[in-house]
């Protein structure tokens, strides 16, 4: 569904990212792991459109795109939503949730009391009560706001959400119950998710795919149920053990 | 990382603000109505058998070299002196807030452009620049609103650019972005309501020196003439007799001092309600 | 390219925009620029036959385009030639320079005991923050900024001149005559700063070194006088170099109250009698002043802030 063959970043004479590759098929989760400065967010903003990249192939099906060199514009695609680490800055404070949810269906001609039956059965779906429409970011906890950013997403019913860091912001508890809700959704709605974290916990649970990067390269990038047992390259071992020796793969393989 | 705490709502500050300060100037507007409709005098109303009489019960502040009762005088002043700052902070704001979205929203070369012209007009100092332009066109009321007005927009400008360029890269307008707005959809709904908090706090803070700028300008003859009862040109006007009586140039002076002093409590009010949202 | 170049630019940029300004408002200022040379070059006549006036336009380009006369006249001011004055005839840049020091004298001099004044208010109050002795300062300060200047100068005059006669009241010369001018500068100079000062002093108290001098057992004085003050010197030398223009144009407005000599009062009497060359030299000087001052302390602050003096080096952060 989405194919991405060699993409590179190159700012200012900076080569921030060489030759990345993957492809991502229907509701899959490809988790991107690396630690900070790999090129994870640089990554994100190439797919954002936010910096100029370049690849050999990009080919992503829903939207019918199909191009080579020039890295195409996702930015408006309804096909494709962002959720970002830190759900406090990626909402306006002065917008109630119900709007800013909303919002991710512009310009699709919706009446207004067909846009608030989307935003509250999307707001139903990650679990938030309806009334939460005309909370404002400020007034609910992180959790809950990083819910109503995840209903953002799903709402416009896209055939891929590229989520930035989802769970960081969050306390552990929290981080738990919304990546349930994350994983439960995409099966449900059949969303491929391209998730760029440095949770290693979270990969070795959720992903179908983990790529890792480091240095602005593709270190590894195997199915995870290969990749925890035999890592392709010393450092995506070193990653495991790093996260084995904190506990936080405790109980999930 | 903050804790977000449920508080009360945000977007009532600003609410509760307009509600405290519209309630305030209903109970002004009814005090100087009041004022004028009992004061037996007029503004302009000389008693000359009543010269520079000090504060009594028949004129509570006295009345100055010409028999007018200064306190009726005061009252009138009121309308000039707080009304016609009001009116200059307010075309300071709109202007300077458009010309700092639009700076905002261009491209670089528009931006570079438009924020070295505004760099160029604050160079000038206020009075200096008003005391110029008043000076050579004329002194006189429009004069004084225009020289004052061309000097009074370049900080809502760079504040509404600086907070909308910062606004621009917050994670919330590169998810209006991504969403397929543009950019005068991301400015309507993202940025004016983000701005307009602080563009209201410099809005009184700019109110309160446009007050004393009048004022001043006036006193030094450059703006409001006498016979108008604009404070400054009372002062003006009182300014021969100050010794022999004083209360013609006391009284005046505390009027501007209160309200600048008020006008400044709210804007402190404001800024405190409005500190950040997050 | 480096910022600190492009700051530079920026400051000259600022500065032709500041010229063209300038030169728009005096070109456009009403009155016969011709008449007001005639009668300057020929003092005590009356009419003027137009053969006169015509020459006085043709010697000074006075019929040409706007742009033109705008070159021109800035060709003029970048070789230092500010032109000659209409009331007097002679170099307006002769009269300004002779001009300035009583303005600098004034200035300085209320720089001196407002900050003086403001550093010990704020110290008093910064002692037990949220004291009766705080908020007095916290109010003194705020009844002093919202205190116009000319009101509080008649004050002065009323009290100290007039009443008790200790010093003279207008004028210039003595250091008698500086007394009351500096006193109604230094006072407006003290209340607007001191409370920027209070939380400077207190941001300094709340730096971690303070607690480990403390514990070192160094007497409260001497942490004040030797680390607090010289922590809050750098913000309060940065504030008040940005407020520097600020300041002369407060000793502008003074001169003209107390009837001093100095660049008020020539401001004041070249304005009134239009006296263009005059006008352009002073408003160009006060803006002039300004973005200098301004540039500078962008610079020392960049050149002190090695990430702002790189300027580009992208990282994953920074894009």
């Amino acid at each position: 569904m989405l194919e991405v063959d060699r993409l590179c970043v190159e700012i200012n004479g900076a080569l921030l990212l060489e030759d990345v590759s993957f492809q991502l098929a229907r509701s899959e989760m490809l988790c991107v792991v690396g630690e900070s400065g790999a090129g994870k967010s640089t990554l994100m903003k190439a797919l954002q459109g936010l910096v100029p990249a370049r690849c050999q192939r990009f080919h992503f099906e829903p939207a019918n795109i199909d191009a080579s060199e020039a890295m195409p514009q996702m930015i408006g695609l309804p096909e494709t939503r962002w959720v970002m680490q830190d759900p406090l800055a990626a909402l306006n404070p002065r917008l109630s949730l119900g709007r800013s949810i909303a919002e991710s269906l512009h310009g699709r001609g919706y009446t207004k009391a067909k846009l608030r039956k989307a935003v509250e059965k999307a707001l139903e779906e990650v679990e938030l009560d309806p009334a939460f429409y005309d909370r404002l970011p400020g007034q609910v906890s992180l959790g809950q706001a990083q819910r109503a950013c995840l209903a953002r997403a799903l709402v416009a019913q896209p055939q891929l959400i590229i989520f930035d860091e989802p769970l960081s912001a969050l306390d552990a508890i929290v981080q738990k119950k919304v990546a349930q809700r994350m994983d439960a959704l995409r099966r449900e709605t059949q969303t491929a998710y391209l998730v760029v974290t440095h949770d290693m916990g979270f990969a070795a649970v959720y992903a179908d795919q983990v790529l890792v990067l480091q240095k602005g390269r593709v270190a590894d990038y195997q199915p995870r149920t290969t990749f925890f047992d035999s890592p392709a390259s010393p450092y995506s071992a070193s990653l495991i053990e790093a996260a084995r020796s904190l506990g936080a793969l405790e109980g999930t393989l | 990382m903050s804790l977000a705490i449920p508080i009360m709502s945000h977007a009532s500050p600003i609410r509760s603000f307009f509600v405290w300060i519209g309630g305030l100037t209903l109970i002004l507007i009814v005090l100087l109505g009041a004022g004028l409709f009992l004061t037996p005098y007029g503004p302009a109303e000389a008693d000359f058998l009543n010269r520079l009489a000090t504060p009594s019960v028949s004129h509570w502040f006295g009345t100055d070299h010409l028999g007018r009762d200064i306190a009726t005088r005061l009252l009138f002043g009121t309308f000039w002196s707080l009304g016609l700052s009001l009116m200059i902070a307010t075309i300071g704001l709109v202007i300077g807030t458009v010309i700092g979205l639009i700076a905002a929203l261009s491209g670089r070369g528009g931006d570079y452009a438009l924020m070295r012209l505004t760099d160029s007009f604050f160079a000038f100092p206020e009075l200096i620049a008003a005391v110029t332009v008043a000076g050579l066109f004329g002194p006189s009321t429009l004069n004084l609103v225009i020289a004052l007005s061309v000097v009074s927009w370049m900080k809502f400008t760079r504040l509404a650019r600086s907070l909308a360029v910062a606004l621009s890269e917050c994670d919330f307008v590169i998810q209006a972005r991504l969403n397929g707005l543009n950019r005068w959809q991301i400015l309507w709904r993202h940025l004016l309501p983000n701005v307009i908090p602080s563009l209201l706090v410099l809005w009184t803070n700019s109110w309160s020196r446009t007050i004393l700028a009048v004022s001043g300008l006036s006193f030094l003859g450059f703006g409001v003439q006498p016979p108008q009862a604009e404070w400054g040109a009372m002062l003006l006007d009182g300014k021969p007799y100050m010794q022999s009586a004083p209360h013609v140039m006391i009284f005046p002076g505390i009027a501007v001092l209160i309200s600048v002093l008020l006008i400044n409590l709210a804007g402190d009010l404001l800024r405190d309600l409005l500190a950040d949202p997050r | 390219m480096s910022s600190i170049l492009k700051r530079v630019l920026g400051l000259v940029v600022v500065l032709l925009g500041i010229s063209l300004i300038t030169f728009t408002v005096s070109h456009f200022a009403p009155g016969d620029k011709a008449m007001a040379i005639a009668h300057a070059r020929y003092p005590g006549e009356q009419g003027f036959a137009p053969e006169i006036l015509q020459s006085i336009r043709d010697e000074l380009h006075l019929e040409a385009s706007f742009w033109e006369q705008y070159l021109r006249w800035l060709g003029a001011v970048l070789q230092g030639d500010f032109g000659v004055s209409y009331n007097t005839q002679s170099s307006v840049w002769s009269t300004f320079v002779g001009s300035i020091g009583e303005t600098v004298t004034l200035s300085l001099t209320a720089l001196v005991f407002g900050l003086a004044g403001a550093f010990a208010l704020a110290a008093l109050a910064v002692r037990r923050p949220g004291s009766l002795v705080d908020r007095l300062a916290i109010i003194v300060a705020s009844i002093g900024s919202a205190m116009p200047i000319y009101w509080l100068s008649l004050l002065l005059i009323l009290v100290f001149a007039v009443h008790l006669d200790w010093v003279p009241a207008y004028g210039t010369g003595t250091l008698a005559h500086l007394v009351l001018p500096t006193l109604a500068l230094a006072f407006w100079l003290m209340a607007s700063q001191t409370r920027l000062l209070r939380s400077f002093i207190l941001d300094a108290y709340d730096q971690p070194f303070i607690e480990t001098l403390r514990l070192r057992g160094i007497s409260e004085a001497e942490i004040f006088f030797r680390h607090v003050l010289r922590h809050a010197m750098l913000p309060a030398l940065t504030m008040i170099g940005l407020d520097f223009a600020l300041l002369l144009e407060g000793a502008v407005i003074v001169e003209i109250l107390f009837a001093r000599s100095g660049l008020g009062a020539l401001l004041a009497t070249s304005v009134l009698s239009r006296d263009l060359p005059m006008v352009m030299l002073l408003v160009m000087f006060f803006a002039t002043t300004y973005v200098v001052i301004n540039t500078l302390i962008d610079i020392v602050q960049m050149a002190s802030d090695p990430r702002q003096r790189q300027g580009g080096q992208p990282t994953e952060k920074s894009i």
